[in-house]
């Protein structure tokens, strides 16, 4: 078996959190920070779109301004979805990831 | 389904807008969500309040990651580097606060010091800032001047401009893109409900041009209409327009009477237009120079306002204009002869001479600060001394001197900027009082709602980089050590190296320097200010009401109506309670006015060629003389035998019967008027016109009870305080005339004590500063003295143990501490006679150079700043020798 690991992943924790929930379903913004919250990743607002216009900038994800209803008022909110690079570049972590892993279960099985 | 409020976008800065946009969205989601769930109003008011502090946090959350988060501009993915710089900086800023707050015996005296220095600083800058930086409110303001007439034979310079000059000034004129007459005033509307006062602006096309006027409505003045003979026309004021007329843009092309005239309204001004500077404009009315100078070229006066060519200078203005004058003495000698024009810039016009008063003050308030900053420096090189073992360990450990250079940098700049925070608060209230102090002639738009600006603040900022690279570079002095061996043992020894004793004598000498500077000024000013008060005017000011009061030009047009007013009117003031006399007059003495007119006694006919020499004119009531208490020399005053068809009367002033008749009786001799021949009737005494520093100059007195006119001044003599007899004045004449225009009521003590108001300034500012000057250099001295005998505690010691009287050792000390004192003294002498030289044009009845002024300064100085190293050099002499040479 070849032991070529892959590259060391280009997207932080809660990018590649992000680009998971995305990989589902497209979500609004809201949506996926309180999704990391559940996972115990907390940014404030401002650092987290930041991280999102960051992802937009390197065409990880689309975004754009949809209106839903809040009572009597039409409101907009921005909403994401993933593109085929933000797809290969969530792939590549993961592969990462399971490549770390199997390593160090070898290591740990052969000590 | 009401609309999406925009995101306060404009908030953040723009690179943050991407994802301050969707944030914002998020939290507004959010906000409403909660709002639609809150069930009562109380909530609702709780839920806003949330959503308020969020939207805060969020901004400033914005602006923290596009100012210190710079991995933005890098990959989305890669991992941004720690920012060292910054780093290192937030540690120095965390490292400096915590150590001055180790110190709060340190950090307090320095700060409050400092806080006092920048404090006062600010607060004089910000006055500065208001009255002399400030643009004027019209278009291009550096080009717009005004044009005054000096009097070379009387030394008289006027704000006016006599019509035949004037006309032939705008003709020849070549250094103005545009020139014409002014005149501000009131003016009453008819025909629009109940007639009103309002604040008149009557201007020339010429005038009209220069200041640039780009009417919100209509059109502004033309040519045509400053033609004479032309229909008199106007432009509304905005506020006027909008409050009167509802902001109607069909009152263009109505009539409206004002005062006399009926005019046709052509434009309305545009919206804050108001001149001069200082005023309201609620009508622009077009007013007119003949086209051609009249043979009486100096019967009428008008005001002059000018607009400089591009490029051109208020200097080259002059030049022009004098140019023009000695064409015009040539011409006109009989006229002209020795009156010259010049330009004055609208900014020195309005402001006038409290720019020398701010300036010096500015310099004097720097001064303080210097002296503060002596004093924190003195602070920092006693505190060095344990900080230089600190600094040797740290270079032994391996820092280098740029990084510990750095550390001292952060922490003076953290000292600096604390203590200037808190300085700009003292300076928000210190700007205020200022501007209570500023006398009310200066015309400068917007001096009460003076404050902390931008510009303000960035003077502060400035003031605080300066003033905390100062103190970086003497702590980073002070703390260098040569070998850090060396310094470890001196360090350990708590001794500060001599180079730095001698840098902190030197530098309280500095600070006595400045100190006996600023002594001396405030000095001169209390001399002059005492010498003001003192002045005689030749009236009395105590126990005199004045009221300003105009008549309704309709009802008031004819001399009878006018005559039959003022008889009921002084006989219903005189039975007001407490009115022990009433009198009427033009001019309102004490308030610069210099009116003046040809005199030429009968059968001394001027030489052809020569031009008759000019006096001092008033018209004034027989009352005026006895509410002022004018002493009559010679003959009557005026009254009922000066009324209109009487023969003609005057009445001269001491002086005019000393220069023109010398020991000859002047009572019933004519004077000229014309054809005219106008019999003296009396002589009273010389008064101080123009103001308490102008001595008495030649004056006629005309009689009002001959030509009343619309608009006058009553003097009004009481028993009692005269401001409580206002009001019953002001109710007596209502019941004669309810429509009668009460301008302005004084007491004629406060006119008198407005007339020396700049003096006053000065005086109340640098005497503070002085105080505060002396009161640093007495703290400087002793800490410095101090120090020192802390430093020579065990040779003092040793010194009284080997058989020294303490008497000697009282006088050892005190020879330090005189040789410092008396070197800074000497120089703040020679520097403060100098400087004293700038205060002149301020100074009444003293030289710059005042003996008693110097000395006294420089006595108080030095006998505070030896009783301030008394105290040190007593406890130096009471040393016990047994005690310091074992435990020392």
């Amino acid at each position: 078996m070849s032991d070529r690991v892959p590259r060391l992943p280009k997207v932080s924790h809660l990018q590649y959190l992000a680009l998971g929930l995305l990989r589902q379903r497209d979500r609004p913004g809201r949506e996926i920070r309180d999704a990391a919250g559940s996972f115990g990743v907390r940014r404030s607002a401002a650092a987290f779109y930041q991280m999102m216009a960051r992802l937009e900038r390197d065409h990880l994800v689309e975004g754009w301004y949809e209106q839903v209803r809040v009572g009597d008022q039409a409101v907009t909110e921005r909403r994401y979805r993933i593109t085929p690079a933000g797809t290969r570049a969530w792939e590549q972590t993961r592969a990462f990831h399971e490549a770390v892993a199997a390593a160090g279960s070898r290591r740990w099985s052969n000590a | 389904m009401p609309n999406e409020p925009a995101g306060p976008v404009h908030l953040v800065p723009r690179r943050a807008a991407a994802w301050f946009e969707p944030a914002w969205r998020d939290l507004w989601v959010g906000h409403l969500g909660r709002l639609t769930g809150a069930a009562n109003r109380r909530q609702a008011a709780t839920v806003q309040v949330r959503y308020r502090l969020a939207l805060a946090w969020l901004v400033l959350d914005c602006w923290r990651l596009s100012v210190f988060d710079r991995s933005q501009s890098a990959s989305a993915t890669t991992t941004p580097k720690p920012r060292e710089p910054f780093q290192m900086f937030a540690s120095d800023v965390r490292h400096s606060v915590r150590r001055l707050i180790r110190e709060p015996g340190f950090t307090l005296a320095t700060g409050l010091t400092l806080a006092l220095g920048v404090g006062a600083n600010v607060a004089v800058f910000a006055v500065v800032e208001a009255v002399l930086l400030r643009p004027l409110p019209y278009d291009a303001p550096h080009e717009l001047v005004v044009i005054r007439n000096r009097d070379q034979q009387t030394g008289v310079t006027k704000p006016d401009v006599a019509i035949g000059d004037a006309v032939d000034l705008a003709g020849r004129q070549s250094a103005f893109s545009a020139v014409g007459g002014y005149a501000a005033g009131q003016a009453t509307v008819f025909g629009e409900g109940e007639p009103f006062q309002v604040h008149a602006l009557r201007l020339t096309a010429g005038a009209f041009k220069a200041l640039g006027v780009r009417p919100a409505v209509g059109r502004g003045l033309t040519d045509a209409d400053s033609r004479v003979g032309a229909g008199p026309v106007m432009l509304l004021g905005y506020d006027l327009w909008l409050r009167r007329f509802g902001g109607d843009s069909s009152i263009v092309g109505r009539s409206i009477k004002v005062g006399q005239e009926t005019r046709l309204v052509v434009g309305v001004a545009p919206r804050n237009f108001g001149f001069p500077p200082s005023g309201t404009t609620d009508l622009i009315l077009s007013g007119s120079l003949p086209e051609a100078a009249p043979a009486a070229r100096k019967e009428d006066w008008t005001f002059m306002l000018a607009r400089l060519k591009p490029g051109a200078s208020v200097a080259a203005a002059t030049a022009n204009l004098g140019m023009i004058a000695g064409q015009l003495e040539r011409d006109f000698p009989a006229t002209n002869r020795a009156s010259t024009y010049y330009a004055v810039s609208l900014r020195d016009e309005v402001v006038g001479n409290t720019r020398t008063a701010l300036i010096l003050l500015l310099g004097a308030v720097a001064a303080v600060l210097l002296i503060a900053c002596v004093n924190v420096a003195n602070l920092m090189l006693a505190r060095s001394v344990g900080r230089q073992r600190e600094m040797a360990v740290r270079l032994s450990l391996g820092a280098g001197r740029n990084r510990i250079a750095a550390q001292m940098l952060v922490e003076s700049l953290v000292l600096v900027s604390a203590s200037a925070a808190v300085g700009v608060g003292f300076a928000h209230f210190g700007a205020r009082a200022l501007v209570a102090m500023i006398p009310s002639s200066v015309g400068i738009a917007g001096l009460a709602e003076i404050g902390i600006n931008p510009t303000v603040l960035g003077f502060t900022l400035l003031l605080t980089v300066v003033t905390a690279l100062g103190f970086g570079l003497v702590s980073t002095l002070a703390t260098a050590s040569d070998g850090t061996a060396r310094t470890l043992m001196a360090g350990r020894a708590g001794m500060i190296s001599r180079g730095a004793r001698r840098a902190s004598a030197v530098l309280v000498a500095g600070e006595m320097a400045f100190a006996v500077v600023l002594l001396i000024g405030a000095g001169l000013i209390l001399r002059s200010f005492a010498g003001l008060l003192s002045t005689d005017p030749g009236f009395r000011v105590d126990q005199v009401a004045t009221v300003e009061l105009g008549l309704p030009a309709d009802r008031y047009d004819s001399l009878p109506a006018r005559e039959a007013f003022y008889q009921r009117a002084f006989e219903a003031i005189r039975a007001v309670p407490g009115v022990l006399e009433v009198g009427a007059a033009v001019v309102t003495p004490l308030t610069g006015n210099h009116w003046t007119t040809s005199f030429e006694r009968t059968g001394y006919p001027v030489p052809p060629g020569e031009r008759a020499p000019l006096v001092g004119w008033q018209v004034a009531s027989g009352g005026y003389f006895k509410a002022l208490a004018i002493p009559l020399k010679a003959g009557r005053f005026f009254d009922q035998r000066d009324r209109p068809g009487n023969p003609p009367a005057v009445i001269i002033s001491e002086a005019l019967r000393r220069q023109f008749f010398g020991t000859e009786n002047p009572i019933g001799t004519t004077i000229n008027d014309g054809d005219e021949r106008i019999e003296i009737v009396g002589v009273v005494g010389d008064i101080r016109r123009a103001g308490l520093a102008e001595e008495p100059r030649p004056d006629l007195y005309f009689p009002f009870e001959r030509s009343p006119s619309q608009g006058i001044t009553l003097f009004i003599r009481t028993e009692g305080d005269p401001a409580r007899a206002t009001s019953g004045i002001h109710g007596a004449l209502r019941s004669i005339e309810p429509s009668v225009v009460l301008l302005q009521s004084r007491t004629m003590a406060d006119i008198a004590s407005d007339s020396v108001q700049v003096t006053r300034l000065m005086l109340w500012l640098l005497g503070i500063f002085a105080l505060i000057a002396l009161a640093l250099a007495v703290v400087g001295i002793y800490g410095v003295i101090s120090y020192l005998i802390r430093q020579r505690t065990r040779e003092i010691g040793t010194r009284l143990a080997l058989g020294a009287s303490r008497s000697a050792i009282l006088w050892m000390v005190m020879r330090q501490g005189a040789l410092i004192v008396g070197t800074g003294a000497a120089i703040g002498l020679i520097v403060g006679v100098l400087a004293a030289r700038t205060l002149e044009s301020m100074l009444y009845g003293v030289t710059a150079a005042d003996p008693l002024v110097v000395a006294g300064a420089t006595t108080v100085l030095i006998l505070t700043a030896l009783a301030g190293c008394y105290v040190p050099a007593r406890r130096a002499a009471s040393v016990d020798p047994a005690i310091t040479l074992t435990v020392t």
